[in-house]
């Protein structure tokens, strides 16, 4: 391709992304050597790298820049804001996600991504190497990059889907699985999930080249199975998650209730519908009688 | 003949979207008129909608630039409702992370500067030495940006005598960026040239039209949050609060370089006395009530009022940042200045539309009505 001019559109995000990519500019990114140049007009590029979720007032001008540049019109979109409105994805005035309005070719997933993976994308776009020789290619020990599960620990309790501050967690009942499904291209890395997962779980790393040509594929999952009501058959919680809080309870909670392990964990195997049954009831009343009566020590 | 003028919102292309409406005549700027919303969110409405908890990474949102001092105005405010303690240490951690925040932001804002003067040169120096406190703060937070440092009660990650080392060898690897900023202001500086005696705002209009921040400081008054209601351990700290007087975009440019100064002399001091112990502190129950809390952001005072109904998920939040203040100044600024002055000038107050455009548009209220704005 001849000479890459972009264009740079902000709309409705929080500037961090467009900060980035100015930061592209300095010279030990070397973009100048793609031959790459940054230019202030819609008329003088060919490319069009967007940031932000696109609000009413932006998506007029959006249409706009994009009739204006010039062939081949490759979109990149840059920062979660502009794959998925990310955190603002809810507000009132939001009208994108970009790619709503204009073609977008590439996304680059991240709040906002490093300088380093915005340069590595583009020259991916490009086809061209860049060896990434220098230190800081290498993101540092606790960077905040695309999420992994721990596939043993993770029992699919949900929790960190409740603390995610963007809505980037999905917890989807199947008839027998639980997924547990993180879109990183909706995700503010704020990493609180990792902070509040009950079995360290999840786990943000340092990877964070995460380019794509199709943002159905920034997800990362995990699936666990679902216990079946012992009375009803039907599915209501992870397996693995019953296991916790029984051993929760009866090791580190009230170790005194240990000896009543069985009873225990068969009332929890009962569905919530199910254990509104009046036998049901009078047979947790029971139990729980005599483990109160367990620890006052009667 | 008076002409109307249109500078953004994407052609030419400022640091961020707006619309700036200039009336001209011959090449002097009479009337200037400021159009908002490309940035607009719906934040304050969206914080109504999330708990306490998750809505600090909205906050941080509001701006990516100033994107800490948020997270830390929102956080002490819910603090102060919540009742929580935070922790000594905590509180030097804040003023170390806030004031490599200052660094880098006020680094930028000459990046940016440097551009719209079209010192090409200057622009990659100051940008490129700027990478080394984006990668300290990606080193002890993280992230480069929207970093999460502050949270309720106190700061989530701890500065070890190893990251310590870290930060006071950055330190001493930026003192030369801030010196050759201060030799651009000097008075045969290339800065100097292209700014003094630019867009003045004289101490009284800085003060009629609400200023904050180095565009107030810049205009010989000595206003700075830190000082005035100390938060974190800024009360502990010694440190000067830097005025110039002339009121030209030299001297808010002035400010900033001297602040740099400034805040790495309390990220030392901070690190020389860090007391030992937790840094975040229990979580708490929000009260029923309302309160207020501020900051001094890189840009200026930053107020955040949060109204309580002490449910899990606040009934209001409401934020003033720093740039909707100084945004009247600008328009101040512009008039009687030349047309070719007129981007330097918009960029010397380092607005952050990102941050006013939370509310619906303003209009600036000059009281005359000689434009005809377009649409
Ligand atoms: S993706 Fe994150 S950094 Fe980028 S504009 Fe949106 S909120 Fe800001
Ligand atoms: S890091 Fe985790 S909690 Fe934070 S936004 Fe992403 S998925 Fe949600």
């Amino acid at each position: 391709m001849a000479k890459i001019s972009v264009y740079r559109f902000l709309s409705a995000g929080c500037n961090g992304c467009d900060v980035e990519i100015l930061e592209c500019l300095v010279p030990r990114y070397k973009l100048a050597d793609l031959g790459i140049e940054v230019v202030e007009r819609p008329e003088e590029a060919n490319v069009l790298i967007l940031t932000g979720g696109v609000n009413v007032k932006g998506k007029e001008e959006l249409l706009k820049t994009y009739e204006t540049i010039n062939p081949p019109k490759i979109v990149i979109a840059v920062g979660n804001c502009a794959l998925t409105k990310e955190i603002f994805d809810k507000g009132y005035p939001m009208v994108g996600p970009p790619d709503q309005i204009i073609p977008v070719n590439y996304y680059v997933p991240g709040c906002p991504p490093r300088p380093q993976a915005i340069v590595k994308a583009v020259a991916d776009i490009l086809g061209v190497k860049i060896e990434e020789k220098e230190d800081y290619w290498l993101a540092p020990e606790g960077f905040r990059g695309k999420h992994e599960f721990d596939r043993e620990k993770c029992m699919g309790c949900g929790t960190c889907a409740q603390v995610c501050t963007a809505d980037a967690i999905d917890v989807i009942d199947g008839p027998d699985k639980r997924i547990v499904r993180v879109n990183y291209g909706h995700c503010s890395f704020c990493a609180v999930c990792q902070d509040e997962c009950p079995t360290q779980a999840i786990r943000l790393t340092r990877e964070y080249h995460l380019v794509t040509n199709n943002r159905q594929t920034t997800m990362v999952s995990n699936e666990v199975d679902l216990l079946s009501c012992s009375v009803c058959g039907g599915t209501f919680i992870p397996e693995k998650q019953i296991d916790w809080a029984l051993k929760r309870i009866t090791t580190e909670k009230v170790p005194a209730y240990s000896e009543f392990s069985n009873e225990i964990l068969s009332a929890m195997k009962i569905c919530m519908v199910c254990r509104r049954s009046i036998k049901n009831i009078r047979e947790a009343k029971r139990l729980l009688t005599r483990l109160s009566e367990k620890v006052r020590g009667f | 003949m008076p002409e109307t003028v249109y500078i953004g919102p994407y052609r030419p292309q400022l640091v961020e979207p707006e619309r700036f409406e200039l009336l001209v005549e011959g090449n002097i700027i009479i009337d200037a008129r400021l159009e908002l919303g490309y940035m607009h969110r719906g934040i304050e409405k969206l914080f109504t909608t999330r708990t306490y908890a998750q809505n600090i990474a909205l906050a941080e949102r509001i701006c990516g630039i100033c994107s800490g001092i948020h997270t830390l105005c929102y956080a002490q405010t819910v603090e102060r409702l919540m009742g929580i303690d935070v922790p000594e240490r905590a509180k030097y951690l804040r003023c170390i992370y806030m004031e490599l925040e200052r660094l880098h932001s006020h680094y930028l804002w000459f990046g940016i500067l440097a551009h719209s003067l079209h010192e090409h040169e200057a622009f990659l120096k100051i940008m490129g030495e700027r990478e080394r406190v984006q990668d300290l703060l990606e080193y002890l937070t993280g992230n480069r940006m929207n970093y999460l440092i502050n949270t309720i009660g106190g700061v989530r990650r701890d500065i070890t005598p190893e990251k310590a080392e870290k930060i006071r060898r950055t330190l001493k690897e930026l003192k030369p960026l801030s010196d050759y900023i201060m030799s651009l202001l000097d008075d045969n500086g290339a800065f100097t040239k292209k700014t003094k005696g630019v867009g003045v705002l004289p101490r009284e209009r800085a003060l009629d039209v609400g200023a904050v921040g180095p565009t107030l400081r810049g205009s010989g008054i000595a206003s700075d949050i830190r000082k005035e209601d100390p938060y974190a351990a800024y009360d502990k700290l010694d440190f000067q609060v830097i005025v110039e007087r002339d009121g030209d975009v030299r001297a808010k440019a002035l400010v900033r370089a001297r602040e740099t100064y400034e805040s790495m002399k309390i990220i030392e001091q901070a690190l020389d006395n860090l007391p030992p112990g937790d840094i975040v502190a229990k979580p708490g129950e929000p009260k029923v009530g309302e309160e207020v809390g501020r900051t001094e952001a890189p840009r200026g005072e930053l107020v955040y009022y949060i109204r309580s109904n002490g449910t899990n998920i606040p009934e209001r939040v409401k934020v003033r940042t720093p740039s909707y203040a100084n945004n009247f100044a600008i328009l101040e600024m512009l008039k009687g200045e030349r047309l070719e002055n007129a981007r330097a000038v918009i960029e010397s107050i380092d607005p952050c539309f990102a941050c006013t455009d939370r509310v619906t548009i303003v209009d600036a209220k000059t009281g005359r009505r000689r434009i005809i704005a377009l649409r």
